[in-house]
């Protein structure tokens, strides 16, 4: 609720950010030459300049709405997920698997495809609950590594058993998306991503267990008081991350050409770490990641006709593109910094020193605590 | 003589505008062991901050050794010759006690060389001058508490400090580690060093010093030779005489009825490990207030947590005939339990959270707020929150403004209730008034009474005698995880309470009363 309160002091807080933004990868382009006018006329030439711009820009966003909101969610339950991209590639190998080779009437082959690939991205987020719930693992190193596990191990299956020549078998047409509009990549899966952010909104703010998740990131000490189980909530929110994540893998491959995988993964690129930008810029909302996610997606739609009409190198580009995603994305940053060391604050930090244990919060311990706080 | 250190006129006045210290005159002999006694906030570690260079000063002076001196720094205090040994230790545990001692005391500047076989050279003349022993080679997390003190107080000698200031030090130890420290204690002494040490244990202070500063409210109320002092001296000095400033809460006709809670053998660990509580019995009925007192981290907050599912315990807990045991904080809570927490920042609210959502913390799966699939029940929520703000008149900028956007009292109000929304039979109410003005205290004081009428049980835990005093039928005087005494608050008064509060038996403590009021009215 709060956030919708507060969503005109953010949509101000963005614009600032943005042409703070603009105006920095403006003078970097000055400062090395090239036409910062030009390119930034080009850059919205591309993503919003036609109804084939938009619908590229629109067809970018759909899979970064789905990886973003993994990250918002890990977020609001206290975590660091960074899996989205493990998940993701793993999502999209289960997809080409039973888009590729399962014969399925044409009504059902969709749809159980794009099940299927979510449950494989949940399915690959559950070692990271496991880990932290059983031993303490911090979920930042448990999904860099399942990351790059899902990764080789992808491209392995796909270059050893589904490989024809630079790339995997392609689904077959019963398991595509219809497009929305034809000589575009735009695809009803934009329509599953949008559904989902929606889903995801109303999870967290008008289900009870997205209200106990909610609680559990913000103060794991008052919602156990509260009767959440904190536990349970990071599940939910690891298995939700991760059916989100499968589903970016899936819309990237039903949902445009070449309809498979290629041989080195490139066609899916950093869609599960671009997520994380994505989740940020919107805030850690789903609202929020809906704009976000396609104001990624027309950076990236806007990004060829930027080098090509104003001759702007590709490395300039993802430059100024850096610049702009940082100067949005660091407001946030900041807020999430200042939140978890507050968390991770124990009794024992009264010390002048670092501690070596921890005594009963006895004796004046309250009183120590007040004494601090007001020092 | 002249006093070693010696403090004139001290006041602290921090940020928020609490005086935590009022002219505070302190002196303190070379050689002596001197107590520094007070209750919960009287100041005793605010005063010690202060000495050890933690804290500035608002006005006064320092001397030592007849000199002004003023610290900017620990650091400074400790070229000086004072160091302090924390409740909570500064130790870094996977290092060793040898590791531990030398850091930050390596010499030679920054780069200078750190040499193992010096420091442990000077070390053992150290252990062997003071009789203080602690194993040097193995890490410190892997010590024994008592040991980990040791560790810390060889850190201070190692750093020749005259003058040690121990802060609770006994709070984290068992009985025969005290033991041992006090024998410590007596052999530092003997070498001349002089010792300030904070404790509110009456026995303690009795047995290990030679002087005693009393504190109360931030200022020192006496200043004695521990030879012309008793317990009941002290207790009286330390709670205060002060007529009990409101009247009982007077409680309607009707006796108490049935046992809500019965308690039986319960036994808690605390974080430490400890023995928090340790084989406590009690029951508390409907229409009745029983109120837990005693000096803070005996073992209360591990009770109320036992008791509220936050924490597993041994032993056997029933409310209305059914027992606790492996139950959740949100079933308990669905048997008629209602909580108020010791700390309502930390664990009543959640402060990000606006305050419908907060109106429904632990209420959130009542069929009341959840309707089908799981779905929040908004329009309900807020006005559950809207009733509350009109029955508990809340001063809140609207049910959708953030918790932390209210007042320390309109927190509390907000929690108290919450927790009285869910219709309890049994209201488990920790520090309840803890840091708020006199209008809201009084109102949560009048709340509680009112629902004491309306047969609800009530166990109230607070460290405030005149809450307890006000409220109580029956008090339990918590004391190293035990109770020293339960009784009818009629049975009882202040200073007999404050007895029990520094460990003494109930029966002894009886006796030293009656003793002290008979010589009181033979002389009048």
């Amino acid at each position: 609720m709060s956030a919708r309160l507060g969503g005109l002091r953010v949509l101000l807080e963005v614009g600032v950010a943005l042409l703070l933004g603009l105006a920095l990868g403006a003078v970097l382009m000055a400062l090395w030459g090239y036409d910062p006018w030009k390119a930034y006329q080009a850059l919205f030439q591309g993503a919003l300049g036609d109804r084939f711009g938009i619908a590229n820009t629109l067809s970018r966003a759909t899979p970064l709405i789905l990886t973003g909101l993994t990250f918002a969610v890990g977020v609001r339950a206290g975590l660091f997920n960074i899996g989205a991209q493990g998940q993701m590639i793993l999502g999209a190998l289960v997809a080409v698997l039973i888009g590729g080779l399962l014969d399925l009437p044409p009504g059902l082959h969709l749809p159980v495809t794009v099940l299927g690939a979510m449950l494989a991205g949940a399915l690959w987020s559950l070692p990271a609950a496991f880990l932290k719930l059983t031993r303490g693992v911090h979920e930042v190193i448990s999904t860099i590594m399942l990351n790059w596990i899902a990764y080789w191990f992808t491209g392995y299956v796909v270059i050893a058993y589904l490989s024809q020549g630079r790339r995997s078998l392609q689904v077959d047409p019963t398991a595509r998306f219809p497009l929305i509009m034809a000589g575009s990549d735009l695809s009803y899966a934009l329509l599953l991503s949008v559904l989902l952010a929606g889903l995801v909104y109303w999870a967290l703010w008008h289900h009870v267990a997205g209200y106990e998740l909610r609680a559990a990131g913000l103060n794991p000490e008052a919602a156990r008081y509260g009767g959440v189980r904190p536990n349970r909530s990071l599940v939910w929110a690891f298995l939700l991350g991760g059916l989100a994540a499968g589903g970016a893998g899936a819309v990237e491959v039903l949902g445009r050409l070449p309809f498979a995988i290629t041989n080195d993964l490139s066609n899916l690129g950093t869609l599960g770490f671009d997520g994380i930008a994505v989740a940020l810029v919107g805030r850690n909302h789903p609202l929020g990641i809906l704009l976000s996610a396609v104001f990624f997606g027309a950076l990236a739609a806007g990004r060829t006709m930027m080098g090509y009409r104003a001759g702007v190198p590709f490395d300039m580009i993802q430059i100024v593109q850096g610049v702009i995603i940082l100067a949005i994305a660091a407001p946030e940053m900041w807020r999430i910094a200042r939140l978890r060391p507050r968390r991770a604050r124990t009794p024992a930090a009264a010390g002048p020193a670092g501690t070596g244990t921890e005594g009963t919060e006895g004796g004046e311990g309250g009183e120590r605590e007040r004494e601090r706080r007001q020092a | 003589m002249k006093p070693l250190i010696e403090t004139r006129g001290l006041t602290k006045v921090y940020p928020d505008g609490t005086v935590a210290l009022r002219d505070v005159s302190l002196r303190v002999h070379p050689g002596e062991v001197h107590g520094l006694l007070g209750e919960n906030g009287a100041g005793k570690t605010t005063l010690t901050k202060i000495l050890s260079g933690l804290l500035p000063p608002t006005s006064g002076e320092i001397r030592w050794r007849g000199e002004p001196v003023r610290f900017r720094s620990p650091r400074e205090a400790l070229r000086r010759g004072i160091g302090m040994v924390h409740q909570h230790f500064a130790l870094v545990g996977p290092f060793t006690g040898l590791e531990n001692i030398a850091l930050g005391a390596e010499g030679g500047g920054a780069l200078g060389p750190l040499r193992a076989s010096t420091v442990r050279g000077r070390l053992e003349r150290i252990m062997d001058e003071s009789g203080l022993r602690a194993p040097l080679d193995v890490p410190v997390e892997t010590l024994p508490v008592g040991v980990q003190q040791r560790v810390e107080i060889l850190k201070m000698l190692y750093r020749d400090v005259e003058l040690l200031i121990l802060d609770e030090p006994t709070a984290v130890l068992t009985p025969q580690e005290a033991e041992e420290l006090f024998e410590t204690l007596r052999g530092l002494k003997a070498q001349g060093r002089t010792v300030i040490f904070i404790t509110h244990k009456l026995k303690e202070v009795m047995e290990i010093t030679d002087r005693i500063t009393v504190l109360r409210g931030g200022r020192v109320v006496a200043s004695l030779e521990t030879r012309e002092a008793t317990p009941e001296k002290l207790s009286t000095l330390m709670v205060g005489r002060e007529v009990v400033s409101e009247a009982r809460r007077p409680r309607k006709a009707t006796e108490p009825g049935e046992p809500v809670l019965t308690v039986r053998d319960l036994c808690v660990r605390g974080e430490s490990g400890l023995r928090a509580v340790d084989g406590l019995s009690f029951e508390v009925r409907a229409g009745e207030v029983f109120a837990v007192a005693g000096v803070q981290g005996n073992g209360q907050t591990e009770l109320v947590q036992a008791l509220t599912g936050l924490r597993p315990f041994q032993g056997d807990v029933q409310v209305l005939g059914r027992s606790l045991k492996g139950l959740l904080p949100g079933e308990i809570g669905a048997l008629g339990v209602a909580h108020i927490p010791e700390d309502r920042r930390k664990m009543g609210l959640i402060l990000p959270f606006t305050v419908a959502e907060n109106s429904v913390l632990g209420l959130q799966r009542f069929p009341r707020f959840r309707g089908a699939l799981g779905r929040l029940r908004w329009r309900r929520i807020y006005g559950h929150a809207r009733t509350l703000i009109e029955a508990f008149s809340i001063q809140a900028p609207g049910v959708r403004a953030p918790a932390a956007a209210l007042s320390g009292g309109n927190q509390q109000k907000l929690v108290v209730g919450r927790e009285l929304s869910k219709s309890p039979r049994l209201v488990i109410a920790a520090h309840p008034t803890r840091g708020l003005d006199v209008a809201a205290t009084q109102y949560i004081r009048d709340l509680l009474a009112r629902l004491r009428d309306e047969d609800v049980a009530v166990l109230l835990v607070s460290a405030d005698l005149d809450e307890v005093f006000q409220l109580a039928d029956r008090i339990g005087v918590m004391y190293e995880g035990r109770f020293t005494g339960i009784a009818p608050a009629d049975a009882l008064d202040r200073e007999t309470v404050g007895l029990l509060m520094g460990g003494l038996p109930l029966e002894e403590a009886l006796r030293a009363r009656a003793r002290a009021r008979g010589s009181g009215e033979g002389s009048p």
